[in-house]
């Protein structure tokens, strides 16, 4: 199949309609996971995070952080999508289960590490809590969850649809990583404490909305390699963290984009001034 | 079927095929025995996960290896990856191969759905005496490996959307197709049975009991099901646009003329009673392949044989059919190949591109007394000989997340 600049696809640009950037230590999870919303998002139901990920608590925070932070009148978010891009999600809870699979058997196994510590549990987690009926897709899993992440929604807020079909509203893009992966003891137990970054951003078609800020997909007829790019999940998490600050914030972007190996490349852009500030979670 | 065009040029087609399974590891052995109505379910080691009786399940007996110059692994190399890889790398490799596309291009992209890479790989390892669920080493993930061994360099993503990761894979390339992103792409996913899942499903209730009896174990709409049966396997195409398999004089088995995708939003596990949610992405599906209910001739259902979910899916059925419901012929596959799990949705696109060559719609065995909770057009213990020219083949995941796909012949 040959490959031409002619035939390198369409450029596909979506607007940024609501962001936010959180982190936390691990040691401060559990507060979050107690009590997830901050002053002006919706209530999740009681103890709703109680068997989540670590990565998925700060995703949802993020989510919320994002929504109590949308000036009024916000997006009607029912009909978007979610699609979540962690690091190595579930990994301790798959620790402490299969380390009392050892000592126990099967009986022991926790009927929630599959629902909760699989690759879609984040995105389901923020479909369910929030009421979000669009399509709720896991992504990547690995050190090139932000990459594949943005990609992946950018395909599904772009995907074309037969006249008179629906189309996606909008997608909500999560993406979670350590700075460095917890070390665990044998039982699954965490001897470190790292930082967990996350960014929760909602995109739609860039024609749908006024937004001050973009991101644009511009397929180039080069190709540098396989895959979609940087594999540093937590340094690309927290550049493109930074990029998003400075957008809210009415600061001059200098650039932020990220090369797609595979022959492409995604830049963000300011077209307005931003209203309002990105609150950060401290650890 | 012929090397020929689609009705319209932009159509998505399907021109390469592989798969390893329960009931085969080539299409015809597929088709035949689904028609056929043989199951792959059976008694499987280790026994010592089993939590009642005897463990069973449905599992792949042999995996193809690559066919030779289809990607740069050896016979010797391939038998010694991990059976999740092989499970993925095999059929990903005869795909390419049946397309005619072996040694892959810069313009093919890769979407594989597989919802737990992770605890699958932190499990053998751990069972292996290994400490990387501890520990872990920076890693790339599978399909990143994948895309390097086929040498296929356009974009390449995992998705998850747990039973239905593969169904959500088709999707996502037939959009790049259409966005004109890639000039082809590998598309489908695959799972591998493992001890921790088959005792977290188990305690989930969510597994059949019917130890005594393996092979009539998964009875789908049955009033007494008890749950599903674990099945493993990898199923993956090569989509195209139809302009490019005529040009290439390809076989084409088919069209992906359509996608729904909606989500209940109800319940991490439990799909909702309200089957509106469900329905909305059968709905999506005819609507974006520009057919009406009437137009479809078989529905592949997700039906995994599990109390709620099966009552769920025939209401969502009704709803989206409408009256016309008792005259689509439904039957669940899964009932003699077991729940793939992140691969259910590609093997039953098989299941619908066997019912579309053969022009019978593949039955639901071990379907003794049809739940009134779930009544529709069954499909009961035999094979039905049928018009068949569009199927719309639904498939569901733990999370509320619904897809239905609309597969239909190509022109």
């Amino acid at each position: 199949m040959n490959t031409t600049p002619s035939n390198a696809g369409a450029s596909a640009t979506c607007a940024v309609v609501s962001r936010a950037v959180v982190e936390a230590r691990l040691s401060a999870i559990g507060g979050l996971r107690e009590k997830p919303s901050p002053a002006g998002a919706p209530p999740l139901p009681h103890r709703f995070l109680r068997h989540c990920d670590e990565q998925t608590v700060l995703g949802m925070r993020a989510v919320l952080e994002a929504i109590a932070g949308h000036p009024e009148p916000r997006p009607a978010f029912d009909r978007f999508g979610v699609v979540a891009a962690p690091c190595q999600s579930g990994r301790i809870a798959a620790a402490q289960t299969l380390s009392q699979l050892k000592t126990g058997g099967a009986a022991v196994v926790s009927p929630h590490i599959v629902p909760q510590g699989s690759l879609h549990a984040m995105a389901s987690t923020v479909s369910v809590a929030l009421g979000m009926h669009g399509p709720n897709i896991g992504t990547s899993g690995g050190p090139q969850a932000l990459s594949e992440g943005l990609f992946t929604a950018l395909s599904l807020v772009h995907a074309p649809t037969a006249a008179g079909a629906e189309r996606c509203a909008g997608i909500w893009l999560i993406a979670t990583a350590w700075d460095e992966e917890p070390r665990l003891d044998a039982t699954g137990k965490p001897e470190t404490d790292p930082l967990c970054r996350a960014v929760a951003i909602a995109i739609t078609r860039a024609t749908d909305a006024g937004a001050a800020t973009t991101l644009t997909l511009e397929p180039v007829a080069t190709t540098t390699g396989v895959g979609c790019g940087v594999p540093d999940a937590a340094g690309a998490i927290a550049a493109f963290g930074r990029a998003l600050e400075l957008c809210a914030e009415g600061g001059v972007l200098e650039s932020w984009s990220h090369v797609c190996p595979w022959g492409a490349e995604i830049r963000m852009a300011v077209q307005a001034v931003g209203t309002r500030s990105l609150r950060r979670e401290a650890a | 079927m012929t090397p020929r065009g689609r009705h319209h040029s932009d159509a998505v087609v399907i021109t390469g095929l592989g798969v390893a399974s329960p009931l085969g590891v080539t299409f015809d052995e597929v088709a035949d025995n689904l028609l056929a109505g043989r199951s792959g379910v059976r008694s499987v080691e280790p026994a010592a996960f089993a939590r009642e009786g005897r463990q069973f399940a449905a599992p792949v007996q042999t995996i193809p290896a690559p066919p030779a110059g289809s990607c740069d692994v050896s016979a010797a190399e391939f038998a010694t990856l991990d059976r999740l890889e092989q499970l993925c790398l095999g059929p990903l490799a005869h795909a390419l191969a049946d397309a005619g596309l072996s040694g892959g291009g810069p313009r093919i992209g890769l979407v594989l759905g597989l919802g737990a890479e992770q605890l699958k790989t932190w499990e053998f390892d751990f069972l292996g005496g290994g400490r990387e669920v501890f520990e872990p080493r920076p890693a790339d993930t599978l399909v990143h490996g994948l895309a390097r061994r086929l040498s296929v360099a356009g974009p390449a993503v995992t998705v998850a959307a747990a039973c239905a990761s593969s169904g959500y894979a088709m999707a996502l390339g037939r959009t790049w197709l259409q966005t004109g992103w890639v000039d082809a792409c590998l598309v489908g996913g695959g799972d591998i049975l493992s001890p921790t899942a088959i005792a977290a499903f188990y305690n989930l209730r969510a597994l059949s009991r019917r130890s005594d009896d393996p092979a009539k174990a998964s009875r789908p709409f049955d009033a007494a099901r008890d749950g599903f049966v674990m099945g493993e396997g990898g199923a993956f195409f090569v989509l195209e646009k139809a302009a490019s398999a005529e040009r290439r004089g390809r076989r084409v088995y088919g069209e992906l003329a359509g996608i729904g995708m909606s989500s209940d939003a109800v319940h991490m596990v439990t799909p909702s009673s309200d089957p509106k949610e469900a329905a909305r992405a059968v709905s999506m599906a005819l609507a974006d392949a520009g057919v009406e209910p009437g137009q479809i001739d078989y529905v592949n259902a997700h039906a995994a044989g599990t109390l709620v979910g099966d009552v769920a899916e025939a209401g969502a059925l009704r709803l989206a059919f409408g009256a016309g419901v008792d005259r689509v012929p439904v039957s669940s596959t899964k009932s003699m190949s077991g729940h793939l799990v992140s691969g259910a949705a590609a093997f039953e696109a098989i299941a619908c591109l066997a019912a579309i060559e053969r022009q019978s719609a593949p039955p639901t065995v071990n379907l003794d007394n049809p739940d009134p909770a779930c009544m529709l057009d069954h499909v009961p213990h035999v094979a039905r000989p049928h018009a068949i020219e569009t199927t719309a083949s639904n498939s569901f995941g733990f999370g509320g997340a619904n897809l239905c796909l609309v597969i239909r012949r190509a022109a």
